[in-house]
């Protein structure tokens, strides 16, 4: 009771003294703001690149191997001339998996009279359809006999067909690819550009022996997707993948892999990975301007306390305790810092909002760090009110107010 | 009081500002204590009020010995005992009077339940009834003064002790303090003055002159 009084006379003891409140939550609100906006980025950027996974079309059951050593998306060094058709054939034969997919891809200008758009051309067999779950707008896509005459038909994404063919029907058509003119048999379902700026749509798909010997001319692949009969073969299945093309590839047990995996597992684990770099340098920041901001309530409290030595006096006068003068001060440094807590988490909330709408930067507001940004400030006001409290209750009545 | 000292260390200087005090005061007397600045009143005062501890001496306030007693106990004898009335008034700023005559009872061993109506009589017994919702800076020094009183009176307190009541007050707010002050008496209450002003000590009737640490005269009037 005596305790809730006290805090009750810390709130009064705020309020008659707002300018010094106001200033002492400062350091707490701009610590707390950036907090909740470093953290709001942190999973706006996290989420924007699990849409961009989702966009890369693997299931829990699929995975690809590039060629070239490396982790995901970023190649070492140049390319092998390692990985071949014979590779895809030996991962077939494994008894987890059902589709795979081998594939080259080439950078090119897609041409049709003079329009032309620059594109990729993926050379890929018929499974590839299938594999990635993708719809057909129009016409049909590869099949086996395109693929075993090196037929030059291509089955064209929504955005090259956009640029070269505006409202024409694309079907028929004859586009130029390099220098060789391929019929465009198909058209794939629009999957619309991610957030990341990543446009699944650009490309161009044509039979992958037609891309051997008449875009590339080379027969080593740029990487092969495998899809397993189920998720959970998933890493026995890339355990034996890398067997078959470490001896395919005639690597002695020293050398290092020359290809590399692209899993969603994988993708995810990057994602983390970045993010706990993110967080250790986040725990540093906030835990700087947190200290900032703690010590600034201390300061001003110690000045305020001598701004209000009389009324501690008075208070002492009349009774209060040195603990009471000692809880008061406490819960006047916990509250404030609370309330510099809120403040900051509204600001940082208002910043996020507005980076998001202003698209500046992607972010995610969740809730975990207001009840952080709590605790926290609940504990610097404590910590950093400790010394003030105690100041203000080792004041003498008396000599308080002679001074 | 028994032969009461206090002194006060400063650095290597120990000054001694009370040499011996022996002084009883019985209750109901309405006590005024006088004398040229640096005689020692206000530490006296300091004394009497349980605000400090004698260096070496006893006092028995209520045959309580109030020597040596902890900062808790002499908190709470304050509390229940005494009731201040400063010069400068001291109250809460930006506080409403009725809180500020509130905030005595905030530190009670048990609070009364009917603490806002006494807050209110105390109030009315000072004739700030309409004024209750004002805060000290929107009250003159009259007023403001009246709020001690009636802050100072919550708790029912045996002791009333004033430090130059009137000090920062006009004469005719002064007359007005001192009218309560009378009257307080004529109540029963016990009233300890400390002042300059002869005309306020002559309100009392025994006046205890102090000169250089010790009681010079002590009379009735």
């Amino acid at each position: 009771m005596r305790t809730l009084r006290n805090f009750l006379q810390a709130l009064r003891g705020i309020g008659s003294n707002r300018v010094n409140a106001a200033l002492m939550m400062l350091g707490i609100v701009v610590g707390i703001a950036s907090l909740t906006v470093i953290v709001a980025v942190g999973e706006g950027v996290k989420n924007k690149v699990l849409k961009r996974i989702a966009n890369l079309g693997f299931g829990p059951e699929s995975f690809s191997v590039y060629s070239g050593a490396g982790r995901l998306f970023f190649k070492k060094a140049e390319d092998p001339q390692s990985m071949t058709l014979q590779d895809a054939e030996d991962i077939r034969a494994l008894p987890t998996v059902s589709i795979v997919v081998p594939r080259q891809r080439k950078r090119l200008k897609a041409i049709y009279k003079k329009e032309f758009t620059d594109t990729r051309a993926y050379g890929v067999t018929p499974e590839w359809v299938i594999a990635r779950d993708w719809e057909m707008e129009d016409g049909r896509f590869l099949n086996d006999s395109d693929l075993r005459r090196k037929r030059k038909v291509a089955v064209m994404g929504a955005t090259p067909i956009r640029n070269i063919f505006g409202d024409k029907d694309p079907i028929g058509k004859m586009v130029r690819l390099d220098d060789i003119f391929f019929e465009v048999i198909g058209v794939l379902k629009e999957k619309g550009v991610t957030e990341s700026g990543y446009d699944p749509d650009n490309r161009i798909l044509v039979p992958l022996t037609t891309t051997m010997s008449r875009l590339l001319n080379q027969t080593h692949l740029h990487s092969i997707r495998v899809r397993t009969y189920v998720p959970e073969t998933v890493p026995e299945t890339m355990e034996a993948v890398t067997e078959i093309l470490r001896r395919n590839h005639g690597l002695s047990s020293l050398a290092s892999d020359d290809f590399r995996y692209v899993t969603p597992a994988g993708i995810m684990q990057w994602v983390t990975e970045q993010k706990q770099a993110m967080n250790r340098m986040l725990a540093l920041i906030s835990t700087v301007s947190l200290l900032v901001g703690g010590i600034v309530i201390m300061n001003i409290m110690l000045v305020s306390i001598r701004e209000r030595i009389k009324e501690i006096g008075v208070r002492r006068c009349f009774g209060a305790r040195r603990l009471d003068i000692a809880q008061q001060f406490l819960f006047e440094a916990v509250l404030i810092s609370l309330a510099g807590g809120l403040l900051g988490s509204l600001l940082g909330f208002a910043l996020s909002e507005t980076s998001n709408q202003l698209d500046l930067l992607p972010a995610t507001v969740t809730w975990e760090p207001f009840i952080a940004a709590f605790g926290l400030c609940a504990l610097i006001g404590l910590i950093f009110g400790v010394q003030p409290a105690r100041k203000a209750s080792q004041l003498n009545p008396d000599e308080t107010l002679r001074a | 009081m028994k032969e009461i000292r206090k002194s006060y260390r400063n650095q290597a200087f120990e000054t001694e500002v009370l040499k011996g005090i022996d002084l009883n005061i019985e209750e109901g007397e309405y006590v005024s204590i006088i004398g040229p600045s640096g005689a020692g009143k206000s530490t006296l005062m300091t004394l009497l009020g349980c605000l400090g501890a004698p260096t070496t001496g006893s006092y028995l306030l209520d045959d309580q010995e109030v020597a040596g007693m902890s900062d808790r106990s002499l908190s709470q004898v304050r509390n229940e005992k005494i009731g201040f009335v400063f010069q400068a008034f001291h109250l809460l700023p930006g506080v409403s009077a009725f809180d500020n005559v509130m905030m005595p009872l905030i530190y009670c061993e048990k609070p009364p339940k009917d603490a806002k109506d006494r807050v209110i009589k105390s109030l009315t017994r000072v004739g700030l009834a309409k004024r209750m919702d004002h805060a000290p800076g929107q009250m003159s020094g009259g007023e403001q003064q009246r709020t001690t009183i009636a802050r100072a009176l919550i708790n029912r307190p045996k002791i009333i002790m004033a430090d130059e009541p009137t000090g920062n007050l006009d004469s005719h707010n002064s007359a007005e303090i001192m009218k309560i002050f009378d009257e307080l008496n004529e109540e029963g209450n016990t009233i300890i003055l400390v002042t300059h002003d002869p005309e306020v000590a002559n309100h009392g009737n025994r006046i205890i002159r102090m000169k250089d640490g010790l009681i010079d005269s002590d009379e009735l009037v």
